[in-house]
């Protein structure tokens, strides 16, 4: 679910590490760079990038900024090539059962039999429309936080690698553990690590 | 302690937390008082997931129903289970928000945020999203939030003071005597 549209859900991050100076500046340096590229023409199996919150397609931000206010607004965009197995296991099975017919030989050998397979994998990728996958990403530079519209596991681990490998700032996510540590007031806080599980029967 | 270690060994407190706003939010007929902000009001709704135990003893409790009055979750908290996920209506002045809270990681699901009326506007002429509706979703993102972690401060300050152990005993009381009421 977008975060422009109906219900929104999401989970927090700490954004760990300092910008350089100009950090605008360097944010659309970095964002441009890590821009998402298209490979619907291509056979390429995956890509990842930032695109526009208002349109999927557009990796350039003409539709709409990437900076509101003091908030950075991205979308992830994951394309990939997802080939079923049970495809392919058909298709080499078919690739084989030809070329033993057509040389009149009992069984291929392992070689060959790696060859078609890699063969079918490439053929079958070519033809298969990537699969998309959007997520969206709202940065505030005040509070260095990042809120990611998704409560997916893996999508979150995606966004960790791709974030220090763009901006090259690490995110931690916030649990009510480290969301405590940020609330509470010192004389309190000293006693958090001592707290144990309480059963309330 | 790395994150994997302190989401395993420190969940519970955000189990404790909505197990405490639960009877927070029924201790005052739905309305809990924010430093800041005033009285709010607060609603635990038709979902719930309860859990039992750890890894491979662990026991899940579903709870949902339209008119439900989430008895089994009641009878759940008797028997020492611990409330993983709640949805709850939050009212704070003309906004409403309905929200699943998760306990373990603080994630916020299916949040239903107030419809205003540029984000109907927006929506009905169907034109691009402009900045203003971006920044006005960010801010009611952020007001529920805010909300939460007020609610939230209120509890860790609490379970870290010294009166932990007066407020414990309270919510005991009204986990042993909630049968009664439904």
């Amino acid at each position: 679910m977008g975060f422009l549209n109906g219900s929104v859900s999401f989970v927090r991050f700490t954004v760990v590490g300092d910008l350089p100076e100009n950090p605008l500046e360097y944010i659309g340096r970095r964002i441009s760079a890590y821009s998402f590229r298209d490979i619907d023409e291509s056979t390429e199996e995956y890509s990842i990038g930032w695109v526009s919150v208002a349109n999927m397609f557009d990796a350039s931000f003409s539709y709409a900024s990437y900076q509101v206010g003091d908030y950075v607004v991205l979308t992830l965009r994951i394309d990939e090539r997802k080939v079923p197995a049970a495809v392919i296991k058909k298709m080499v099975a078919k690739e084989e059962m030809r070329m033993c017919q057509e040389r009149q030989l009992p069984k291929l050998g392992r070689a060959a039999r790696a060859e078609i397979k890699e063969s079918v994998i490439r053929t079958i990728s070519a033809k298969t429309v990537p699969v998309p996958a959007v997520y969206d990403v709202c940065w505030s530079l005040t509070d260095a936080t990042v809120l990611f519209f998704t409560t997916n596991k893996k999508a979150h681990a995606l966004l960790e690698d791709f974030f220090k490998d763009c901006f090259g700032l690490l995110l931690s996510q916030q649990i009510p553990y480290t969301l405590a540590e940020r609330l509470l007031e010192d004389d309190h806080l000293e006693n958090l690590p001592l707290l144990k599980p309480q059963l309330f029967i | 302690m790395d994150l994997v270690d302190l989401i395993a060994e420190k969940r519970f407190l955000g189990q404790e937390f909505l197990t405490w706003l639960w009877w927070k939010s029924e201790e005052r007929g739905g309305s809990v008082e924010l430093p800041d902000s005033g009285d709010i009001l607060v609603e635990f709704e038709k979902h719930m997931l309860l859990e039992y135990g750890e890894e491979e003893y662990e026991e899940r409790l579903i709870c949902s129903g339209l008119q439900s009055e989430l008895k089994e979750a009641r009878t759940g908290l008797q028997t020492g289970k611990k409330i993983e996920q709640a949805r709850v209506r939050l009212v704070k002045g003309d906004h409403e928000y309905h929200v699943t809270l998760g306990a373990t990681l603080m994630d916020f699901r299916s949040v239903r945020l107030p419809k205003t009326a540029e984000g109907s506007a927006s929506n009905e002429s169907g034109r691009e999203e402009s900045e203003g509706l971006i920044l006005e979703r960010i801010f009611l993102c952020e007001e529920v939030m805010k909300v939460i972690d007020d609610l939230f401060r209120l509890f860790v300050t609490v379970r870290t003071s010294d009166q932990w152990g007066h407020e414990l005993n309270t919510i005991r009381q009204w986990v042993a005597g909630i049968s009664n009421e439904g």
